[in-house]
């Protein structure tokens, strides 16, 4: 008689937990992964390849690898569009799940893009953002409703689209949870003086990733035009006192200024200005990298206060310059605001549910009692140490459950 | 294929290099999935950095563990064999034992320098470097009521690990009495868990930084000076220290690189063993059965030292798992009558999966099924599993006319990163020619010449060679060999009066499918415009 395969929860398809989902398959432990939203990949899914004429390690080419690779892994099971109402512990977990109704059922669409095609600009049907995910695209229920629901509903030529499903509950058993949440990324407007969400030209780095990844190129997005000057700044929500956010976000300097020379690679003649505090080191071969920066961008130490508007929704950005200590201005066509990590706005309810702590800034912290932290969830993170931290949370989570010692 | 799947048996017990803390956990960790370890420390005990009598508890466990011989005094003085059956001589003072490995761990750790010359100081009494200063903070034998000013990231551009030593001692100052501490610094790197909190800390506690560009003039005497322009004040500064503190750059073991050589793997230009590539993150080297734990791959701090050893006890668990190690289909394989024994393959592989005994021999246990060494054997003596030369004709032949009344366009493509940016191409509704047949290689490096030149004897219009980005090659440098080729064949194209642009070679991540079909629809519209 063989023993009977354990089972590992993994809680978030971000980064960290696919990446621990797939560890613990390899280990022969069979996986629930439960992902709150419709598709896998969490935030870092969005991200653009980075790359000039060579790679420079950003990593957003893993998290789609680690997608295929987790999806095409029959130990792992998904469940997408489901949230943790409650957990149970005696010996075992018993997590209690809600699911979102599935209209699009997943085996019967081939992911042929018709209904995405015809309501796009309803917000009625979303798209993911990798081809990994199965299906590709998600019915809006809030968007679905201003629709014409029988024209939405026949638009599938495999007849995949139910809007009469309904939601419904799951139990899981498992003999060992890993929590990978994952962040929020910090609001934007929560520093009104940026103008985001006022102006259209002011976007984040989170958004300037998806925006590459779409289009292959970085263009303005109320003209698509590329953009001649573009400014980026640092450190917004990130080592701000007068936020209460004293930690760096440990990402922003690095896809700030891979992207930043990513316009640059792409259109010589654009000039590109970056606005910091402190640079940090990224990568292992920094001081090569950053002396390429130097030649190729403008450095200005100084984090400005004010936007102002200006033609042809350009912007005026107001900052004191670094050997003069005067006051400057400069036109900008785009304004790229380097948000950090914030910790996820779920973090007090999921310490709840699977009897974790946080920490003073509200980042997750593990407890014992065979519950385990991956990625973002317990503090800011890149993908690579996200997903060095998720194997070494399904290692803990094998010796917990004794398959290994 | 499955029917003759091929099992070999390899050796299971581990070696680990290095008696640091992230060697000793990932001996545990190892030792914990079942395996055999012997751990190696050159000096006369292992783990000795002490954290938070973490390190400590650690080595106890590691030496109440009955799966564990740590070695002490004792170093890999040679490597031979292939992965899952590493013959290696261990030699302890001047004796020498021989034993066999199936995974080697190297663990190694950091060495620092003080940086006193980028300031133009001589070490002394009242400059001392951050080691010292840390000893003095230990053994209470700074004095109170003193100035202390600290010196960093001009003579290096400086980490986290660096600027977390400046503010643990910051953090001890503020304890001693009386005492002003001033930080002279370029960029503060922070970007590590809780150092933000730590330099905000400090300031409150009344730690005045001074960030500036300029490198901070110091004189020296029986009172210092310390002098800056500040760049908020815009004025001169000056500060008479009583004790000045130098950085110091923290770097990898002097061993690495003379322990690579055997290993077969290459020390990069900082002396760390892993390659800046993101297919070996976390813990794997370019051969398979070697693993990275710690500060031998990269700057890492004491807890992602453990992470490493958990991370490592999984790839050497994939890899060794019973014993019993199927080989896969996609190895490489020689033919003997063909061989001359050039040692061309040999060369250009990027695993170490080669070596020789009258003819190149491909060890099925290392062989990462690139091809690269198929492509580049002047004889082709050598051919790859679904991959062999008489499969790829067929493949480009199969395609032939497939293109109706669109220009005829054969893409061979890297399965990593081109092959996955058409298939999202495909998924998202760009626009891709209507003619582009797309071959799959294990890697570009396995496109050979031949393959590029055949599809334009057949009749195709235009060739595409689809690699990863230099540096992201998961065989290193298939991308390269691709890029080298794709340049000779452009001179061999031009010496026929063919057009170069029919020839495309670029790099692609997997995530870049508007990429993809912009190169294609272009090449289509080149061939179109050139035909009409």
């Amino acid at each position: 008689m063989t023993d009977k395969p354990k089972k590992a929860l993994v809680i978030g398809g971000g980064i960290a937990g696919l990446t621990a989902a797939w560890e613990l398959a390899q280990s022969q432990v069979d996986v629930e992964l439960v992902e709150k939203s419709p598709f896998l990949g969490g935030h870092s899914i969005s991200y653009c390849c980075k790359a000039t004429d060579e790679c420079v390690k950003c990593g957003a080419c893993s998290v789609d690898k680690m997608l295929a690779q987790v999806v095409s892994e029959p130990r792992i099971n998904v469940t997408l569009g489901a949230a943790v109402a409650k957990v149970d512990k005696g010996g075992k977990f018993t997590a209690s799940l809600d699911v979102a109704p599935a209209y699009i059922d997943a085996e019967k669409c081939d992911n042929c893009g018709e209904c995405f095609q015809e309501f796009r600009n309803t917000g009625a049907v979303v798209r993911g953002y990798s081809k990994n995910n199965t299906p590709l695209y998600a019915i809006c229920a809030d968007a679905a409703k201003d629709v014409d629901a029988a024209k939405l509903a026949g638009v599938c030529p495999k007849g995949a689209i139910n809007l009469d499903a309904k939601a419904t509950k799951k139990k899981i058993n498992a003999d060992t949870v890993v929590v990978a949440t994952g962040f929020t990324p910090f609001d934007a407007t929560k520093k009104p003086t940026y103008g985001y969400g006022v102006r259209d030209n002011v976007i984040t780095g989170m958004e300037l990733e998806a925006l590459i990844r779409q289009k292959g190129q970085v263009v303005r997005p109320t003209d698509l035009n590329p953009p001649a000057k573009t400014a980026f700044i640092q450190c917004v929500g990130s080592r701000d006192a007068r936020l209460g956010n004293l930690w760096c976000s440990q990402v922003c300097c690095a896809y700030g200024l891979r992207m930043a020379r990513k316009i640059k690679y792409a259109n010589p003649e654009a000039e590109v200005k970056v606005f910091y505090m402190d640079i940090q080191s990224i990568g292992k071969n920094f001081p090569a990298f950053y002396t390429q920066c130097k030649e190729e961008l403008g450095f200005v130490r100084n984090i400005p206060v004010d936007v102002y508007p200006e033609e042809e929704g350009r912007m005026r950005l107001s900052y004191a310059d670094e050997d003069t200590g005067e006051r400057k201005d400069e036109i900008f066509d785009l304004l790229v605001l380097s948000i950090g990590i914030t910790p996820g706005e779920d973090n007090a309810q999921v310490a709840e549910l699977f009897s974790l702590d946080q920490d003073q800034d509200g980042f997750l912290v593990e407890k014992g009692e065979g519950v385990f932290l991956a990625g973002t969830a317990a503090g800011p993170k890149n993908i690579p140490a996200s997903m060095a931290q998720a194997g070494f949370a399904a290692s803990e989570a094998l010796k917990y459950i004794g398959v290994t010692k | 294929m499955n029917a003759d799947k091929k099992i070999i048996q390899i050796a299971t017990d581990v070696l680990v290099i290095g008696g640091g803390t992230a060697g000793v956990a990932a001996a545990l960790e190892v030792a914990g999935q079942g395996y055999k370890v012997v751990l190696t420390s050159k000096e006369d005990k292992v783990a000795q950095e002490a954290k938070d009598g973490a390190v400590a508890d650690l080595t106890a466990k590691a030496e109440a563990n009955a799966n564990i011989e740590i070695m002490t005094n004792t170093v890999a003085a040679d490597v031979k064999g292939v992965p899952g059956k590493f013959e290696v001589t261990l030699k302890t003072g001047d004796a020498a034992v021989e034993k066999t490995f199936g995974a080697i761990v190297v663990a190694t750790g950091l060495t620092t320098t003080v940086l006193n010359d980028a300031y133009g100081l001589e070490m002394g009494p009242k400059v001392v470097s951050q080691s010292e200063l840390e000893a003095m903070l230990a053994e209470g034998k700074l004095e109170a009521g003193k100035t202390v000013a600290f010196l960093v990231g001009f003579g290096q551009e400086g980490n986290p690990l660096v600027m977390q030593r400046v503010l643990d001692s910051l953090t001890a100052l503020t304890k001693v009495a009386d005492t002003d501490a001033y930080v002279f610094v370029g960029d503060i790197k922070l970007a590590a868990d809780g150092l933000d909190a730590l330099y905000a800390q400090a300031r409150q506690e009344g730690v005045i930084y001074f960030k500036t560009k300029e490198t901070p003039q110091v004189t020296v005497g029986d009172a210092m000076t310390i002098s800056i322009l500040d760049p908020v004040l815009r004025q001169r500064v000056e500060v008479q220290p009583d004790l000045v503190v130098v950085e110091e750059a923290i770097l990898a073991d002097e061993d690495n690189a003379a322990l690579a050589v055997p290993l077969e793997i290459e020390a990069d230009n900082n002396g760390f063993l892993q390659p800046d590539n993101v297919h070996y993150f976390p813990v794997k080297s370019t051969r398979l059965g070697i693993y990275l734990a710690g500060a031998s791959r990269d700057l890492l701090s004491f807890e992602q030292g453990l992470e490493d050893a958990g991370n490592v006890a999984l790839e050497v668990k994939k890899f060794l798992g019973d014993g019993n190690l199927e080989v896969p289909s996609n190895t490489a394989f020689v033919d003997v009558d063909k061989c001359t024994v050039c040692l061309t393959c040999y060369r250009c592989c990027p695993h170490g999966a080669i070596y020789w005994d009258s003819r190149a021999i491909i060890a099925e246990s290392a062989c990462q099924g690139c091809g690269i060494c198929a492509s580049e054997c002047p004889n082709d003596a050598i051919q790859l599993g679904d991959y062999a030369d008489d499969a790829m004709a067929q493949a480009v032949k199969d395609g032939q006319g497939s293109a109706g009344k669109s220009p005829w366009i054969v893409a061979f493509c890297c399965k990593n990163s081109g092959l996955e940016a058409m298939k999202m191409a495909k998924a998202f509704g760009y626009r891709v020619p209507a003619g582009l047949q797309a071959i799959e290689v294990p890697c570009a490096g396995k496109i050979d010449m031949d393959y590029v030149m055949d599809a334009f004897v057949q009749g195709a219009d235009g060739v595409m060679l689809l690699t990863c980005h230099n540096g992201n090659c998961k065989s290193d440098k298939g991308a390269l060999y691709a890029s080298w080729r794709a340049e000779e064949i452009k001179k061999m194209l031009a010496a026929v009066g063919m057009p170069e642009d029919r020839l495309v070679c670029a790099s692609l991540a997997n995530n870049m499918g508007r990429t993809f079909s912009e190169i294609s629809v272009e090449l289509e519209r080149s061939i179109k415009k050139a035909g009409s």
